[in-house]
């Protein structure tokens, strides 16, 4: 059974549609890349599989690790094992990094039927990730993404990832604007997830992420469809002939 | 102007003998009793009507409350009471800090009475919207004098403990005096607590006068009681290179009004108004404040805060005024404020009003819901709803929380906020 599996979504945002018939499945253990041009709609995507608020699904449907995922609130979603990794993260000073990263976990042990993590336990997991994502302790105390640079924000971003340990993980550009030092810590956290039971989507705009994260497959979004997917060569090829080819062949 | 004048059993309960010298009394006494009590229509009155003190035929306390203790005990490092159990001072400790000095209003000289009733900025006695100074003024017995001596660093807090409504519809009109030597530091706590059921209302001054290099922290509490009424108004007064950093939390009361007067009248000297509110039930909270730079190189900092919910009202007016020869003025004002239902209501007004021309200064207000996509951002971590609210209204709060100066009290009014919200009937935001 497929961890995930999206057939013929289309989703409107206020009456428009953006998401104009969507077919993708994805298998645990694989890693797939999302490309395509700004405004093609892959930020849309992600948020339809959020469950965000303003999207409104009007065919098609998902179905995540088994569940209707169509049914699920936000919050369901997540504890089932879906994580959001966001282009822009949002910030919240007043809410402390270290105060949601447990309420999240707990959350998460709560549907799992387990306690509450101990205090001591979890600091040193959580210090552990922090020093691996080559962040500093200090940024726990601090409000959730507050004042945080745009690579900050991104590694901070990783590193609930790692926490949480989601089934599925999908991650919006958690490579723009970052330099190659961050972009080789927050690769190392991504590759640190891969593995048997879990699937990953990368949404980007650059090749460069994909030499560090090898996807096993590249899917090119264009205008709210799927019009190409490929292995990892695809990438390369949007990488040397930009997306006007790839385009004419689709069509 | 057609005025009433004071309603009946208010101008009937006007004392022979005021704590303040014959002269300013008599005139105070005089002007009140024309002018009555401030109504809608006076400018800075607009949002706040006094109905429910003017039907509350209050009385003056007849004496009691020498056993009556604070329900609450705030973390505090052995801190100087100043109790006051409805407006009547319960005199003077005896363990003084060096360098302090504490003495009864009504045993104070001339001179030192004739500072408790001269603010700076002073009041007019014939202008509507002062008239609850004037008020107390005609009306004020009690009070006490703290006199902090030149470059005395006071580490323990000062803590006036208002403790209101031990006897039913008491009113009190207490005035306090605090005097900053220069170079001098001490910390005041106005702890605000209802011990009755019954409606009260306190009618309170605090003029405060800060020499050059001193700093002041002054600290307000206004804790849950839901019958109390009280009008405040503290005044400032700050020379050269002085510090008066106020933080005014509001939790609970029927009807509050504080007004803050500061007046950052030396070069060099800074202000900080800090402030909280978060009415519930019918709770009104008003804040007005004015800030005066008259004197050049001077800065001001203001921060407030409201969050409203149930039939609640906040109301924040924040006034600077720059004065003509005031340059290089820096001075900051915001008012964010959170409305978390149907029924509850904010207005939120800065109001600048500038002479100099080398000035920095900007002011924002902003007035709304829980953010909705921070909302999003907690539920995509498996936060509920509910809870993803919780943690927004308490962070919203713990902003302004985490610049208080003392970490015990940070703590404390953490857990206390968390503690009100946790209480609150959900659900919120019905577009959520
Ligand atoms: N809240 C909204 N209301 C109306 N239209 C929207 C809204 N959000 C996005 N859109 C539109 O949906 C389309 C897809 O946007 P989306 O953000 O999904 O693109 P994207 O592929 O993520 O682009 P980028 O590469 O710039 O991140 C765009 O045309 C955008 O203008
Ligand atoms: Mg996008």
């Amino acid at each position: 059974m497929a961890l995930l599996e999206i057939k013929n979504l289309h989703a409107e945002i206020d009456g428009s549609e953006i998401l104009k018939g969507i077919d993708l499945t994805v298998n645990a253990g694989e890693v797939h890349a999302i490309m395509g041009p700004n405004g093609s709609g892959k930020s849309t995507l992600c948020h339809v599989l959020g469950g965000r608020d303003g999207y409104e699904v009007t065919q098609g449907t998902i179905t995540f690790d088994g569940h209707d995922l169509l049914e699920m609130e936000t919050e369901e979603r997540a504890i089932a094992g879906m994580l959001l990794g966001f282009q822009h993260p949002v910030e919240i000073p007043g809410v402390k990094n270290i105060y949601l990263l447990k309420e999240a976990l707990n959350a998460k042990r709560e549907a799992q039927g387990l306690e509450e993590i101990d205090t001591f336990t979890f600091m040193k997991q959580v210090r552990e990730l922090v020093a691996s994502m080559d962040m500093d302790d200090a940024f726990l105390h601090r409000g959730v993404n507050a004042g945080f640079s745009g690579g900050e924000k991104k590694r901070n971003e990783i590193l609930q990832m790692l926490l949480l340990e989601p089934k599925l993980a999908l991650l919006d550009e958690t490579d723009s604007g970052l330099d190659i030092d961050a972009l080789k810590v927050v690769s190392d956290g991504i590759n640190r997830m891969r593995g048997e039971a879990r699937g990953i989507i990368l949404v980007t705009h650059y090749q460069r992420l994909l030499n560090y994260v090898e996807p096993d497959m590249v899917h090119v979004l264009y205008k709210g469809k799927i019009i190409k997917s490929g292995d990892k060569t695809l990438a390369h090829r949007l990488e040397a002939e930009g997306y006007q080819e790839i385009l004419q062949e689709a069509s | 102007m057609n005025r009433t004048g004071l309603p009946d059993w208010l101008s009937d309960a006007l004392p022979e003998r005021a704590a303040a010298p014959t002269e300013i009394a008599e005139a105070a006494r005089h002007q009140v009793e024309t002018i009555g009590l401030p109504g809608l229509r006076d400018e800075e009155w607009r949002w706040t009507n006094l109905r429910a003190i003017q039907r509350g035929r209050f009385h003056a306390p007849s004496g009691v409350g020498a056993d009556v203790e604070p329900s609450t005990r705030l973390p505090l490092d052995n801190p100087l009471r100043l109790r006051f159990v409805d407006g009547a001072f319960q005199g003077v400790p005896d363990d003084l800090p060096e360098g302090v000095a504490i003495t009864a209003l009504a045993d104070a000289d001339e001179a030192t009475r004739a500072a408790a009733f001269s603010p700076k900025p002073a009041p007019s006695v014939e202008n509507p919207n002062d008239a609850l100074v004037t008020l107390n003024t005609a009306m004020a017995r009690e009070g006490v004098v703290v006199d902090v001596a030149a470059n005395a660093i006071v580490e323990r807090p000062i803590v006036i403990e208002w403790l209101d409504g031990a006897t039913e519809s008491t009113m009190s009109h207490p005035r306090v005096l605090i005097r900053l030597g220069e170079s001098a530091s001490a910390t005041l706590i106005e702890h605000v607590e209802t011990v009755g059921e019954k409606p009260a209302w306190r009618n309170s001054v605090i003029v405060s006068s800060i020499a050059a290099n001193a700093a002041l922290t002054h600290i307000a509490l206004g804790l849950d009681g839901e019958s109390r009424l009280s009008t405040t108004r503290t005044f400032a007064a700050l020379e050269r290179d002085a510090r008066y950093h106020s933080h005014n939390v509001q939790l609970g009361g029927r009807m509050i009004r504080r007004e803050y007067d500061v007046h950052v009248g030396g070069t060099g000297a800074h202000t900080d108004l800090i402030g909280l509110m978060m009415p519930h039930g019918k709770q009104l909270l008003d804040t007005h404040t004015r800030i005066t730079h008259a004197a050049a190189d001077t800065t001001s900092n203001e921060h407030y805060r409201t969050i409203a919910d149930d039939a609640g009202r906040g109301v924040f007016k924040g006034r600077i005024l720059i004065e003509q020869d005031a340059q290089r003025i820096e001075a900051y004002q915001s008012s964010n404020n959170l409305i978390l239902s149907d029924d509850a209501e904010i207005d939120a007004k800065p109001e600048l009003e500038i002479y100099a021309d080398d000035v920095s200064c900007s002011h924002g207000a902003t007035i709304g819901r829980l953010d909705q996509e921070a909302l999003f951002y907690l539920r995509t971590r498996g936060i509920a709803l509910d809870e993803a609210r919780g943690l927004l209204i308490a962070g919203f709060a713990q902003e302004v929380i985490d610049e208080l100066p003392i970490p015990a009290l940070r703590d404390w009014l953490t857990t206390r906020v968390e503690q009100r919200l946790n209480d609150r009937s959900l659900p919120v935001d019905s577009d959520a």
